[in-house]
């Protein structure tokens, strides 16, 4: 038990990781019934953008480059933190908008906007930003290693389980506790209700497709000091999160994260005892799941089930 | 007046049955006979991936096949022949590596076929080339599978092998770091091909293998591996991962502080895959066939061509990919000119047991084609992390080197079966 107890807190801790992927990606197939397929390429814009905060070197060489960089690494990181995932929120409003004309139209015609997005996204990072791996540096305070009951944990990948449990927190406590939060839930469960009351459906799929997108960029921000930054890091992003809305059920928030910890689990304890399958146990968990709950964990009833 | 006459039904039925009988004559034998005129091109195809797994590395190997082009044409071409070159992305996947090939060959008028990172992909592309007897360079695939069981007469293998670097590292690290082995395997041909060997070098030495981690292909996060081998503690961990795989291992492994110890020795090391990271990322020890601060005639040369050449490349100076993607070219082009033809078989020949001298390709010993697997023969290097570099560049430091003799896949070898000449398709270029 000694030996399987930290592949357990691995598991839950890439779970808590997954959770946060899913998060915006779930959110926006929930009220804009939208299968995202741009999502990882958010995920690695917000990513980007961060390191374009924290500075490059030839940055230095600029008047204020050079006051810029000699900032303490803690401040241009949380900076980091709070811009990338502001103008990753920014890039999916823009996506939104190019996405209305597909409203009301075969789900096809979103999913093949979304999936031409995702390309484009991809070749501006290689413009921009080239085609090679980039680190992003995280302050000194969270990275190395820490000893917890005699085994080696990564700080940095603690950081992000607990910085992904409070997000997810946030969002929940948001979406429960705020109108606004009432009104996103409203419009996953009935759009044209919520049109009918009055609502601005189309101001409201433009801020949850922006929230969601953002949610994305955090995530980037959060998961590639861990995978590492290259331009198609989304692409790793989009298989799990797909993965995990399903299991979860779509369009349910405590669903996804339950399906993100039991993907975590199963990912980590497979890793460790038939590392080979540790990529399958994802999928292999999704049949057994859907084999016998074809609606998710905790997805809603179809009308058409009895 | 003859009463036979042609109607429409007729000649369709003719052609119809000429048809059948011409392809009941082939097509066991393609012989794509293109007339060899000097204002013909040469068409080369480059079969290097742009995207997937492997795209950076893909990109400084098309870098390193266009200069040893570029070279060629302001010469004045090839037999009086100028170069011309097409790439299409082979996207990191077998299944597109085998259209490309079928593509460049049959619609693109392609005479000879460079370039591949991935092993799956390049005897994908290698299955394409035989059938019909183009010649195929791959230029920097590393399974030893390439010049074992899946070699291939047309085909070329121009990097060391799984094998070879395995020789260069393992006697050496058992007698620095000790017997105890674990094995990091990505879990793919390439992988299992480099993990047989050190495993069979262990046991030839003394190692014990105290256990083998799978690492599927795409893994992003290797904390349960690491925490085995943290429990383990093995003195080295043979780690045998590719691409982007393994930037995403050594990330995690900095972080965890376990670069240092266990020893860590990584059968090989793409350049591209590590160029940029922080020094702490690129712990352990490596093989690589050339780097670009070996102290031999030539290098500071070629350093300031690619330099000119690529002025904007985010890599500033030439790696190991860029390096066997531009000797591969050159000494096609070489080939055919000694051959004095662009006939498949006479080039095959003139590739055959060719020996390279040391200088002609700035390493510390002479290299050569060995006829019966068709694999470049040469020295092999091992390197470290540079921990006072003279530029921000010069990442690694040249531990050893060894020559071809002494780290020989004799493996491969006993499983080669080249395709006799008579059995490869023949046309020229």
């Amino acid at each position: 038990m000694f030996d399987l107890l930290p592949h357990i807190i691995n598991g839950l801790t890439l779970g808590l990781l997954f959770a946060l992927i899913a998060l915006g990606f779930t959110l926006i197939v929930g009220v804009m019934e939208v299968i995202n397929l741009a999502h990882g390429s958010l995920f690695a814009l917000g990513a980007y953008f961060a390191l374009a905060t924290i500075g490059a070197d030839w940055f230095a060489e600029t008047p204020f480059g050079a006051w810029w960089l000699g900032l303490p690494l803690t401040a241009r990181y949380v900076l980091a933190l709070a811009v990338g995932p502001v103008l990753a929120g920014v890039a999916g409003m823009l996506l939104e908008l190019c996405l209305r004309p597909t409203y009301g139209k075969p789900a096809l015609y979103g999913l093949l906007l979304t999936f031409g997005a995702a390309l484009v996204v991809e070749e501006i990072i290689r413009l921009v930003w080239g085609t090679g791996e980039q680190n992003l540096p995280v302050p000194q305070s969270i990275n190395g290693a820490v000893l917890l009951g005699g085994m080696i944990f990564s700080k940095y990948k603690l950081f992000a389980a607990a910085f992904s449990a409070l997000a997810i927190l946030v969002v929940w406590l948001f979406l429960e506790r705020t109108p606004y939060g009432a009104i996103i839930k409203a419009g996953a469960h009935d759009s044209e209700m919520v049109r009918a009351l009055g609502y601005d459906l189309s101001r409201l799929r433009l801020l949850v497709f922006g929230f969601g997108a953002a949610l994305a960029g955090l995530a980037g921000v959060i998961m590639v000091p861990i995978w590492g930054l290259r331009p198609h890091v989304g692409i790793d992003v989009v298989i799990p999160a797909f993965l995990i809305i399903v299991i979860g059920g779509v369009g349910s928030f405590w669903g996804a994260v339950i399906a993100a910890l039991m993907v975590g689990l199963a990912v980590g304890i497979t890793g460790a005892y038939a590392s080979a399958w540790a990529t399958m146990s994802m999928y292999i968990l999704l049949i057994a799941v859907v084999g016998f709950r074809s609606r998710g964990l905790l997805g809603r009833k179809s009308a058409l089930e009895t | 007046m003859s009463d036979s006459k042609f109607t429409r039904r007729g000649l369709l039925g003719s052609a119809t049955a000429a048809g059948g009988v011409a392809a009941f004559m082939g097509p066991w034998r393609h012989n794509r006979v293109y007339a060899q005129a000097t204002d013909k091109p040469i068409r080369i195809g480059l079969t290097s991936d742009a995207s997937g797994q492997y795209a950076n590395s893909g990109a400084s190997d098309r870098r390193g096949m266009l200069m040893a082009i570029e070279e060629a044409n302001a010469r004045g071409g090839v037999l009086g022949r100028r170069i011309e070159h097409l790439h299409i992305d082979t996207e990191t996947t077998p299944a597109t590596g085998s259209r490309v090939a079928e593509r460049m060959i049959t619609r693109e008028d392609c005479g000879f076929l460079i370039g591949a990172v991935h092993s799956g992909v390049a005897n994908a592309i290698s299955q394409i080339a035989q059938k019909y007897g183009v010649i195929y360079l791959n230029t920097n695939s590393s399974s030893p599978t390439e010049s074992g069981e899946n070699c291939h007469r047309v085909k070329f293998v121009w990097d060391g092998n799984g094998t070879n670097f395995a020789k260069a590292a393992t006697k050496n690290a058992i007698d620095a770091y000790g017997p105890d082995w674990m094995l990091l395997t990505n879990d793919y041909g390439w992988g299992h091909d480099t993990a047989a060997t050190t495993k069979a070098l262990l046991a030839e030495y003394g190692g014990t293998v105290m256990e083998e981690i799978l690492i599927p292909q795409g893994t992003r996060d290797f904390t349960a591996a690491l925490l085995k081998l943290q429990q383990a503690k093995p003195g080295v961990v043979a780690a045998a991962i590719g691409g982007d795989d393994q930037k995403a291992m050594r990330q995690q492994v900095a972080q965890l502080g376990m670069g240092a110890s266990p020893a860590w020795i990584n059968s090989q090391q793409d350049w591209p895959d590590v160029y940029g990271l922080p020094i702490e990322n690129l712990f352990g020890v490596f093989g690589t066939t050339w780097y670009y601060k070996l102290d031999l005639p030539g290098v500071a040369e070629f350093v300031a061509k690619y330099q000119a050449m690529y002025p904007d490349t985010a890599m500033r100076v030439p790696g190991n990919v860029f390096y066997n993607g531009y000797m591969a070219t050159r000494e096609l082009l070489s080939a055919i000119e000694r051959a004095g033809s662009t006939n498949n078989i006479a080039v095959i020949k003139a590739l055959e047991g060719h020996r390279m001298p040391a200088e002609s390709r700035m390493q510390h010993h002479d290299a050569y084609i060995d006829p019966n697997t068709h694999q470049v023969q040469q020295t092999i290097y091992l390197a470290s992390a540079n921990p006072s570099p003279s530029e921000p560049d010069d990442l690694f430091s040249i531990v050893t080197q060894s020559d071809p003799e002494t780290v020989r896949d004799t493996g491969s070898a006993a499983k080669c079966a080249l395709e006799s000449y008579e059995a490869t398709p023949t046309f020229d270029a």
